[in-house]
C-alpha cells in the first residue's frame, strides 16, 4: 500500500513540476510568437505594395482595416462593415441589407489596437448589432491610402488547392487589377505544386488588369524563355515593364506537372477579386449616399 | 469480445451514420445534387408548374459563405415529368462549398430554400480513403516505420500488429478528441497536448491490455505482445496531433483513426508478403536485413505515389 | 570524449542502430530541414538525459517508463513552443515532426540505459553524442537528397539545374537511407574481413 502512495505522490510531483517548466516556458514563447507573427505580416504587406524588405515606406502611407461580418437574424441574413471614422477615431458599423441597401449604421468605440484582437472585435460588433442575431466573422480587408488617397486594397483568402488549402495574399489597385500576390500558406508537393510559391509562377498575375481577370484561364505551355527571364527579376526594369504590358491580357502557364494547382491559385484569385470588387461597390455607393465620413 | 459482437457494433455505428441520410427534409424537395462542373439537379416531390419553374428570376442562388454574392443562372430546364429541374450556371460552381438556393413561387408556397452540397457520408468516407491510401501513414506521410521493419517479416505477425494497432488508435484517438475539446481548448492549454496525447496513449495501452487479458485470453495470446510496441510508434501520436491540428469532429476522427489503423494494416501486410519472398531470394550480403527492406519501402511509396490527387467523392 | 565519438559513428542512431528512422525519411529533404530536427532533437536528448540523471535516485523503478516519458514531453514541448515563437518558417517546414520527437524510441532507449545508472557529466555527453550522431546523420541525407534533387546545399544553387527531381520526393528517402545503411554495412563487413584475416 505504502508503495503505491509513494508511487502516485512521486508521479503527481512529477507532473506539476513538468506542468510548472511547459506553463513558463508558454508564457514566454507566445509573446515572442504573436510579435514575430505581426512583424512578418507587415513585411508581406509592404513587399505586396511594392516596398521591398528595407526599402523607404513614405509617412504618408496608411493603411485602414475594413473588417466585415455576416449578421443573420431569423429570418434574414446581412453584412455588417466595421469601417474605421476620419475624425473621432474608433469605427464605424455599416449594416448593409443583400440588396445593397443600408440598413443601419452605428458607432462603435473601439480602438485600433483592439479592432486588432477578436474577442473584444466581435463583443463591440455584437452591441452594434443587438440581442437576437448572430454575428460571424466574415474577413478584413486593408485599404491603403497615401495622403488621403486610395491607391490599394490589401485583401487575403484561402481556397481548395490540389491537396488542402491554400492561402493567399493579394494587392490590388482601385482599379481593382493586381499590384502582387503572395502565397502564404499551403500543403502541396514539394517540387511540383509547392512551385506556386516561386517567383515565375506569382509574378505571371502581376499587373493583370481586372478585365483580364474575370475571364483568366491556365494554359499548359512552356513559359517562353525571355519572359521567364522577365519574371525571374534577371532582366532591367523597364524591360520587365515591357513584358507585362505585353502578357497582361495572356493567360497564366501553367506550372510543369501542376496544372490542377495552378488552375486553383488562378481560380481562387479570380474569385477573391471579383467578390471583393463587388462588395466595395456595394459598400462605397452606401457611404457615399449616407455622407458617412470614414477615413478612406 | 467475440467476433460476433464486434461485427454487430460495427454495424450498428454505421446505420448511425447513415440514419441522416434517410432522415430526409420532406416537402416540395425531393433531391438535389451538382452535377457536372455548373448545374444543380433538383428533384421536386411532384410535378410543378412549367413557366414558374423556368422563369431564372424567380430563383436566388449563392454560396454559403458568401450570402451577398448571387450566382447568375444561364437557364432552368424541367423535364418532361415536370419533377427534375435542371439549373444551368454562366460561371463554374465550386462545389466544395454549399450552395443556397431559394425558389420564389413555386406550387404555391411563397419562398422554398434548401441547400445544395456535396454528401457529407462521402466526405467521412473521403476522409477515411484519405487516410488509408492517398495519405497512407507509412508510405506517404513515412510514420511508424520504426516498428515497420521490425514486425514486417511474416504475415501474420503484421496482420496482429495491424488490428492490434487499428483498436488503440481508434480508442485514443476518440478520448484525445474528448480531452482536446472539453478541456484543453475551453482552459487555453493547448501546449499540454504533447503530454496529454502520450499519456491517453499509454493509458489506452494499457486498458487495452487489461481487457483483452481478462475478456479473450486466446486473442491476448496472439496479439497481446504487440501492444508494448505500440507506444514506441510515431503514428500512434500523429493521429491525435493531426486531429487537433485540423479541427475534426467526433466523426471525422473515428474515420481518420479507422483509416490510419487500415493504412498501417496494409502496409504491413505488403511489405511481410514481399519480405516472405525475400527471404528466398539471392541478396548481397551489405544489402541483407534492413537495406533491402527499405529500398522494398522506397519501392512502395512510389507506388502509393500514383494515389495523391485521387477524390472519390 | 570517447561517448561522443561512440554516439556519431559506431552506434549512431540512424544508421546502426536503426532507431528513429520516421523523420530520417520524411523530412530529410533538404540539409537545413535535417540541421533543424537535429538541433531539436540534440536538444531533448541533452536535456532529458540530464534531468533523469539528476533525478535518478528519486525515481522510483515502477514508473520508470511513464517518468521518461512524461521527461521527454516536457522538453519536446518546450523546444516546439521555441521553435515555433523564433523560427516559424524553419518549423513550418517541419510539420508535426518536432512533436513527434517524443515518440522516438532512441531517446527512451538512451535514458533507460544510461542516464539512468550514470552520473550527470557522463549523461549529458552520451545524449551530445546520440543527438550529434542523429543531426549529423539528419545532414549527411539531406546534402544528398538536395544536391541530386534540387541541385542546392543550403538553400544555394549550386549545380544550376536539378538533377533528379525524385531525390526530393518523400519516397526517396527510403531509397537514400537503405543506401547508406547498405554502406555503413559493407564497411563494417570490410573492417571485419581485414581484421579477421589477421
Amino acid at each position: 500500500m505504502k508503495n503505491i502512495i509513494t508511487i502516485v505522490f512521486r508521479l503527481t510531483v512529477s507532473c506539476l513540476l513538468a506542468a510548472t517548466v511547459m506553463g513558463v516556458c508558454f508564457i514566454f514563447t507566445s509573446n515572442a510568437k504573436k510579435h514575430n507573427e505581426h512583424v512578418k505580416e507587415q513585411q508581406v504587406m509592404y513587399a505586396l505594395l511594392g516596398y521591398e524588405a528595407g526599402a523607404e515606406i513614405p509617412t504618408t502611407l496608411a493603411m485602414h482595416e475594413v473588417y466585415r461580418y455576416i449578421i443573420g437574424s431569423s429570418d434574414r441574413q446581412s453584412i455588417g462593415y466595421l469601417v474605421p471614422r476620419e475624425h473621432e477615431g474608433g469605427f464605424l458599423f455599416v449594416n448593409i441589407d443583400l440588396n445593397g441597401s443600408l440598413l443601419e449604421t452605428k458607432p462603435v468605440s473601439l480602438s485600433e489596437a483592439e479592432a486588432l484582437e477578436v474577442e473584444p472585435r466581435t463583443k463591440a460588433v455584437q452591441a452594434a448589432v443587438g440581442p437576437g442575431h448572430s454575428v460571424m466573422f466574415a474577413d478584413q480587408t486593408i485599404v491603403v491610402t497615401n495622403n488621403g488617397r486610395r491607391t490599394g486594397y490589401l485583401l487575403s483568402g484561402k481556397f481548395q488547392g490540389f491537396k488542402t488549402f491554400v492561402k493567399v495574399m493579394l494587392a490590388v489597385d482601385p482599379a481593382f487589377s493586381i499590384i502582387g500576390m503572395e502565397v502564404l500558406e499551403h500543403e502541396e508537393d514539394p517540387g511540383l505544386g509547392a512551385e506556386i510559391e516561386q517567383d515565375y509562377f506569382k509574378n505571371q498575375f502581376k499587373g493583370k488588369p481586372f478585365e483580364a481577370l474575370k475571364a483568366i484561364a491556365v494554359v499548359k505551355a512552356p513559359i517562353p524563355d525571355d519572359y521567364l527571364a522577365a519574371l525571374n527579376g534577371k532582366v532591367g526594369e523597364e524591360d520587365i515593364e515591357k513584358f507585362r504590358e505585353e502578357y497582361k491580357d495572356h493567360d497564366i502557364y501553367a506550372l510543369t506537372g501542376a496544372t490542377i494547382s495552378s488552375r486553383a491559385v488562378a481560380n481562387g484569385v479570380k474569385g477573391i477579386v471579383t467578390k471583393f470588387a463587388y462588395r466595395v461597390n456595394v459598400l462605397d455607393e452606401v457611404l457615399k449616399e449616407q455622407q458617412l465620413a470614414v477615413s478612406f | 469480445m467475440t467476433l460476433a459482437k464486434t461485427r454487430y457494433i460495427v454495424l450498428a455505428s454505421l446505420f448511425f451514420l447513415l440514419a441522416p441520410i434517410f432522415a430526409r427534409a420532406e416537402g416540395l424537395i425531393a433531391g438535389q445534387s451538382f452535377k457536372g462542373n455548373n448545374e444543380i439537379v433538383v428533384t421536386f416531390s411532384g410535378p410543378v408548374d412549367r413557366t414558374a419553374a423556368e422563369e431564372i428570376k424567380n430563383y436566388t442562388v449563392y454560396e454559403e459563405p458568401d450570402p451577398d454574392i448571387r450566382l447568375v443562372l444561364k437557364s432552368a430546364t424541367l423535364a418532361e415529368d415536370g419533377k427534375h429541374l435542371i439549373l444551368h450556371f454562366v460561371e463554374p460552381l465550386n462545389t466544395a462549398i454549399p450552395h443556397a438556393v431559394t425558389i420564389k413561387g413555386l406550387a404555391g408556397i411563397e419562398k422554398t430554400t434548401f441547400k445544395v452540397s456535396k454528401s457529407y457520408l462521402g466526405y467521412l468516407f473521403g476522409i477515411l480513403i484519405s487516410a488509408l491510401l492517398i495519405n497512407n501513414f507509412v508510405f506517404t506521410k513515412y510514420l511508424g516505420l520504426c516498428v515497420f521493419f521490425g514486425t514486417s517479416k511474416k504475415k501474420d505477425t503484421a496482420k496482429g500488429m495491424g488490428v492490434v494497432f487499428t483498436l488503440v488508435m481508434v480508442a485514443s484517438a476518440l478520448m484525445s478528441w474528448f480531452f482536446y475539446n472539453f478541456i484543453l481548448i475551453p482552459f487555453n492549454l493547448n501546449f499540454l497536448q504533447i503530454v496529454i496525447f502520450i499519456g491517453l496513449v499509454s493509458l489506452t495501452v494499457q486498458a487495452v491490455d487489461t481487457v483483452l487479458r481478462k475478456v479473450n485470453p486466446i486473442l491476448f495470446n496472439s496479439f497481446g505482445v504487440y501492444l508494448v510496441l505500440v507506444i514506441a510508434n510515431c503514428v500512434i501520436i500523429a493521429v491525435p496531433l493531426i486531429l487537433a491540428n485540423s479541427n475534426y469532429n467526433v466523426f471525422e476522427t473515428f474515420m481518420l483513426a479507422l483509416g490510419a489503423g487500415g493504412g498501417f494494416l496494409l502496409a504491413l501486410y505488403l511489405m511481410s508478403s514481399v519480405s516472405e519472398r525475400m527471404q528466398l531470394a539471392n541478396i548481397p550480403p551489405t544489402f541483407k536485413g534492413l537495406p533491402i527492406a527499405f529500398i522494398v519501402a522506397g519501392q512502395f511509396a512510389m507506388a502509393f505515389l500514383g494515389f495523391s490527387g485521387l477524390q472519390l467523392f | 570524449m570517447q561517448l561522443i565519438a561512440r554516439g556519431i559513428l559506431s552506434e549512431n542512431p540512424i544508421f546502426r542502430l536503426a532507431l528513429s528512422m520516421c523523420p530520417a525519411v520524411g523530412i530529410s529533404t533538404t540539409v537545413m530541414n535535417g540541421l533543424m530536427l537535429g538541433i531539436a532533437v540534440l536538444f531533448v536528448q541533452v536535456f532529458s538525459s540530464v534531468t533523469i540523471s539528476i533525478f535518478k535516485n528519486v525515481i522510483h523503478p515502477r514508473i520508470r517508463i511513464p517518468t521518461y516519458t512524461l521527461t521527454i514531453a516536457t522538453w519536446v514541448t518546450v523546444i516546439d513552443l521555441v521553435l515555433a515563437a523564433y523560427l516559424p518558417e524553419a518549423y513550418a517546414k517541419m510539420g508535426i515532426f518536432v512533436k513527434l520527437i517524443v515518440a522516438f524510441a532512441i531517446i527512451t532507449m538512451r535514458l533507460e540505459m544510461f542516464a539512468c545508472k550514470e552520473g550527470v557529466k557522463d549523461s549529458f555527453w552520451d545524449g551530445l553524442g546520440m543527438g550529434l550522431g542523429f543531426m549529423i546523420g539528419m545532414m549527411v541525407i539531406g546534402l544528398f537528397r538536395e544536391l541530386l534533387g534540387s541541385g542546392a546545399i543550403f538553400g544555394y544553387d549550386v549545380l544550376g539545374f536539378k538533377p533528379l527531381l525524385f531525390f526530393i520526393l518523400p519516397s526517396a528517402g527510403f531509397f537514400v537511407v537503405g543506401l547508406m545503411m547498405a554502406f555503413f554495412n559493407w564497411i563494417e563487413i570490410f573492417y571485419k574481413r581485414s581484421k579477421g584475416l589477421k
